[in-house]
């Protein structure tokens, strides 16, 4: 009786395991419908409040000015994409940095060039399945989580 | 032609995409600033030409941002660009009546609202009772009197919150006067919006719903039937004019919030959202009236039909039977054709008009009948007066057979002491 319950029950229990290991949910939208502006505070953090994120952001203030205390006071620009990538961009920026989300921590995924002068007053866009990067009126490039698609003037 | 349209390309090529390449957040961010502006103004505003001006503020921001509506409706989230534009419409309404009724009455609003508030307060007490004393009745171990005394006191509690939730109504239309004519649309808005927040409609709604429990489960004695036909008369009749009143505020509101943008100083603006929630509103007002029109018909059924069998049990437990009766027409034919056949077969009617009509129909359900719903006072008189002729028949046979019997026995006395002997004859 015992070893009958071991043929069923053990190939029924690893069944359902391997089911849950790879069940995903698909179609998923992770995007916001608007881009957050985040002041960074004195102690290099940043916190969204409305959509529950928080981090600290020396390393990128290191990566794009060589500076790691180069962003206190500063506003940054982030918005996650539909994808489920984070775009951070700012003033004086001259690459749109994409995260991928991890465990407790942010992982840059891409650094995308989009001036060489530096931004003045960007904006990030939701614009499925892009990103639209906007500086004052005549600059717009169309980002994907890697690159930019399209450039206008 | 050729230069103009080149000068047209020209400028369409530098403002078009400087128009479509717009930061969302910008827009975000403008939207809520001037909402906010415009919302602190109205808060601060202390006359009604400020005011006038700030409505034309609100349909300016309503039509700048209308483009921008379904960003917007997920930007601010929870609320909707709709929902949001109708909280400033409402904070424009409510402003504008505040100062209206301060400048031309005197009268403070939040005394007014405090009013309506404590009284909402007091109808919670108790309806949170009347759940108690319904438990209480519905306990069938009761002795004939507690069960008394709770239908009593629960009598009691439903006739307070029907005088309640009709002195909210008075509290929110006192201020405006009678003739609702004469108040303007603004103000009837704001009426509206009142009613709403006390949830008028649906507390009158349970109130009559009430009534109906409480004949469904009470058994009610002859004298309660007075007073609760007199009170189905007064709330009906109370609800009609308040129906009345709803109706004029409805449509009121319903063309305010529909009227486009710009159009004459006292009309409100709206974009479609607005018409479509004005109409959705006035659809829900209709159909809540309807509910209460239709609980007030099953509350007139059951107190009828009550009313008429606990009348026809009366008759059948003094043992008189008598044709089946459901309303004053039918009760008038079924006594009138008993009368009759009293009448007719000469039977004794002492049982039907001592014991029946005297002393249970005529002292307890005269009250009753005697309303003009039920058998009238006119037609409770002429059966009244139909029955006490049929009593006057045997007082006059019993009278007149009174008054043989004296005419026999003074005869009878005459003859024998006051009779003349004859003399005696003598013998020849």
């Amino acid at each position: 009786m015992i070893r009958l319950g071991m043929y069923i029950l053990v190939p029924a229990a690893a069944l359902l395991m391997a089911s849950c290991a790879s069940l995903t949910l698909d179609r998923v939208d992770f995007g916001w419908p608007v881009e957050s502006v985040l002041a960074v505070s004195s102690s290099n953090m940043i916190e969204d409040v409305r959509n529950g994120v928080k981090a600290g952001v020396g390393g990128l203030a290191l990566a794009e000015f060589q500076d790691s205390t180069a962003l206190r006071g500063a506003k940054l620009r982030l918005l996650r994409s539909a994808e489920g990538y984070y775009f951070i961009t700012g003033p004086r920026f001259k690459n749109v940095y994409v995260f991928s989300p991890g465990a407790s921590a942010l992982t840059i995924y891409s650094a995308i060039p989009v001036t060489e002068s530096g931004l003045r007053d960007p904006a990030l866009n939701q614009r499925p399945p892009y990103v639209e990067l906007l500086d004052g009126d005549s600059f717009r490039r169309l980002l994907t989580s890697n690159d930019v698609v399209e450039v206008k003037k | 032609m050729t230069r103009s349209l080149i000068i047209i390309l020209l400028v369409a090529a530098v403002v078009f995409p400087a128009l479509a390449w717009q930061s969302d957040f910008a827009v975000k961010k403008g939207y809520e600033d001037r909402y906010k502006a415009i919302a602190a103004r109205i808060d601060s505003s202390t006359t009604l030409e400020e005011l006038d001006s700030l409505k034309g503020e609100i349909a300016k921001l309503d039509s700048a941002y209308a483009s921008h509506q379904t960003f917007l409706d997920k930007a601010l989230y929870p609320t909707t660009f709709s929902e949001s534009m109708e909280k400033l419409r409402s904070l424009h309404i409510l402003t504008y009546d505040r100062v209206y009724l301060i400048r031309t009455q005197g009268v403070r609003l939040s005394e007014l609202e405090a009013r309506v508030a404590s009284l909402t307060a007091r109808l919670d007490t108790l309806t949170s009772q009347r759940d108690q004393l319904f438990g209480e009745l519905q306990e069938s171990k009761k002795s004939v009197a507690a069960l008394r005394e709770a239908v009593k006191r629960l009598t009691t509690n439903l006739q307070a919150k029907d005088r309640l939730i009709f002195a909210i109504v008075d509290t929110i239309f006192l201020p405006y006067g009678k003739d609702l004519n004469q108040v303007a649309d603004v103000q009837k808005e704001a009426i509206s919006q009142r009613l709403e927040k006390a949830n008028v409609v649906t507390r009158v709604y349970e109130i009559a719903a009430d009534n109906v429990k409480f004949l469904d489960v009470t058994q009610l004695q002859a004298k309660d039937y007075g007073n609760l036909i007199e009170q189905y008369q007064a709330f009906t009749s109370r609800w009609s004019g308040l129906k009345e009143k709803m109706t004029a505020v409805a449509a009121t509101t319903s063309t305010v919030t529909s009227q486009p943008a710009g159009k004459g100083s006292t009309k409100g603006s709206g974009g479609k959202g607005g018409v479509r929630e004005a109409a959705a509103a006035a659809e829900n007002a209709t159909t809540q009236a309807a509910h209460v029109d239709s609980v007030l018909l099953e509350w007139r059924a059951k107190l009828n039909a009550a009313f008429w069998s606990g009348l026809q049990k009366e008759i059948t437990g003094t043992g008189i039977t008598v044709d089946p009766f459901t309303d004053g027409p039918s009760f008038s034919r079924s006594i009138r054709a008993y009368v009759a056949m009293l009448k007719q077969t000469k039977q004794d009617p002492t049982t039907f008009v001592e014991t029946l009509w005297k002393e249970k129909i005529d002292r307890d359900w005269r009250d009753g009948l005697s309303k003009e719903s039920m058998l009238g006072k006119t037609e409770y008189a002429s059966l009244d007066k139909l029955v006490s002729e049929l009593s006057k028949d045997t007082i006059d046979l019993k009278l007149i057979l009174y008054v043989l019997g004296i005419i026999v026995i003074v005869a009878a006395v005459w003859y024998f002491l006051f009779r003349k002997k004859k003399p005696a004859e003598l013998p020849s």
